[in-house]
């Protein structure tokens, strides 16, 4: 006989809603680290990483049987739910969001990127920075970071989480990688402009 | 391969992801040449290594042991647990639909027969009594040996009760009970009026019981109850059925007439 532990997330997740305690135990300390992660990385903040996985999970007990394994694996349905209370924390309490593309987030770049942090990414400050550049994207372009780059979910699975195609995870990652070598460079948009022009102006070459 | 194209797959190649043999090396060739776009994707390399060094510093972070409890503690609340459904996907509902579809059905069938059903304020009559007269002999009451309750359906209620100037006293009085044996046998050979009422009517005087009584009046008696009179036998009898009550009292009357052969 299969031993709990060897069992997938959908049958554990059937066993859970049977009333199955070890299976719902199971499957929390098999997935509560990335749903925390998540919510840490698209929030900045511990403590609504806390709440959003509890509300996570209490979900799961209350609405679980409204997972459809033919939409997707429960991995992705749990950071798709995460991914919603975690937005719902940034609509209803705008102070959860960490940092704002604002002026202070800027001089904090300058102060710290001297002579540029993609020079030396293994320095604990620029893993800082990069953290702080991540949590200062735009949410529809954080969320794929978090999940493509940090969770390293493949795009199909990003696309089952955030419920949209797969070219849509891809061009938007593509955009949030250009958005992240702005906000790390030194001389931020600009670079990029500048990047952008000397590709055109290459391409004829080329 | 030109700069434009590299520009499209540079992150995917600083991230090592999958792509075909033949991309990838030409790729490779164009940054060999490129300088612009071998600083891209130098630049996409370093900022792969940055996010995959963020990923690694948190990976070890979970979520506080505190919480795994609080929500064992709630899992353990029966509240919370919801079945999930045996039934799932285009079944269930097709199955849902087919229940309502006869659930109606059922219930328009109900409805139906209940509405199908003799109304329920059919007044019976008690075995006859006595019938209380006042001038003159004691009438002979109609017996009906057979058919000791005798039904009287809605139908032969006065369904419309037109303003009469009715004396149902003096009517009583007048009455001429002569005896008839065999009452319900001449029902298929007579015609008669609805059941006027005579004097107040109470419906509910005749839930305890009743009595029909058949006499014969003086044929003006029709005038009182707005009837035609035929002058040329102004002098004749007219059969009618008094309906009584179990107090005694005329409630209800109808004329009769003896169908005429053909």
């Amino acid at each position: 006989m299969k031993a709990k532990t060897d069992l997938p997330d959908s049958e554990l997740l059937r066993l859970m809603l049977a009333g199955d305690e070890e299976s719902f135990t199971l499957l929390y300390r098999r997935r509560q680290g990335g749903i925390y992660r998540f919510a840490l990385q698209m929030s900045g903040s511990p403590q609504v990483a806390e709440d959003v996985t509890h509300d996570v999970f209490l979900f799961l007990m209350k609405d679980g049987n409204v997972f459809d394994a033919a939409r997707g694996s429960v991995s992705s349905f749990l950071f798709g739910v995460a991914r919603n209370y975690v937005l719902r924390r940034f609509r209803g309490d705008h102070a959860t969001v960490p940092f704002a593309d604002d002026e202070e987030d800027q001089d904090f770049d300058r102060e710290t990127n001297v002579p540029g942090p993609l020079d030396d990414l293994t320095r604990a400050e620029t893993i800082e920075s990069v953290r702080r550049a991540v949590l200062s994207l735009p949410e529809k372009y954080r969320e794929v970071v978090v999940l493509c780059e940090l969770q390293e979910l493949s795009y199909g699975e990003t696309a089952e989480a955030l419920g949209c195609a797969i070219g849509t995870v891809r061009s938007r990652l593509h955009r949030a990688r250009s958005l992240l070598h702005a906000k790390l460079s030194p001389s931020g948009e600009q670079t990029e402009l500048e990047s952008s022009t000397a590709v055109e102006s290459a391409r004829c070459f080329a | 391969m030109n700069c434009q194209r590299f520009e499209s797959i540079a992150s995917e190649l600083a991230r090592n992801q999958i792509m075909e043999a033949d991309v990838r090396s030409e790729a490779l060739a164009h940054s060999a040449k490129c300088v612009n776009c071998l600083a891209r994707l130098r630049n996409e390399e370093m900022l792969t290594r940055g996010l995959n060094a963020l990923a690694t510093g948190m990976n070890s972070l979970e979520a506080p042991p505190a919480l795994e409890a609080r929500l064992v503690s709630a899992f353990r609340q029966p509240q919370v647990i919801v079945p999930m459904p045996v039934m799932r996907g285009r079944r269930f509902y097709w199955l849902a639909a087919a229940a309502a579809v006869l659930f109606i059905i059922f219930s328009v069938s109900t409805f139906r027969w209940h509405r199908e059903q003799p109304a329920p304020h059919e007044a019976r009559l008690t075995p006859p009594t006595p019938v209380k007269n006042v001038d003159g002999p004691a009438p002979q009451q109609i017996q009906t040996p057979k058919q000791p309750v005798f039904a009287v359906k809605s139908d032969d209620k006065p369904k419309h009760q037109p303003r009469r100037n009715v004396r149902g006293s003096a009517l009583q009085a007048k009455a001429v009970i002569t005896p008839n044996k065999d009452i319900n046998s001449n029902h298929a050979s007579e015609v008669a009026t609805e059941f006027m009422p005579v004097g107040y009517w109470n419906a509910a005087a005749l839930q305890d019981g009743g009595q029909i009584v058949r006499v014969e009046l003086p044929r003006t008696t029709l005038a009182s109850f707005g009837l035609p009179v035929n002058m040329d036998r102004y002098n004749e009898k007219v059969k009618a059925d008094v309906l009584l009550g179990v107090d005694g009292m005329a409630h209800a009357i109808r004329f009769v007439q003896e169908k005429r052969l053909q």
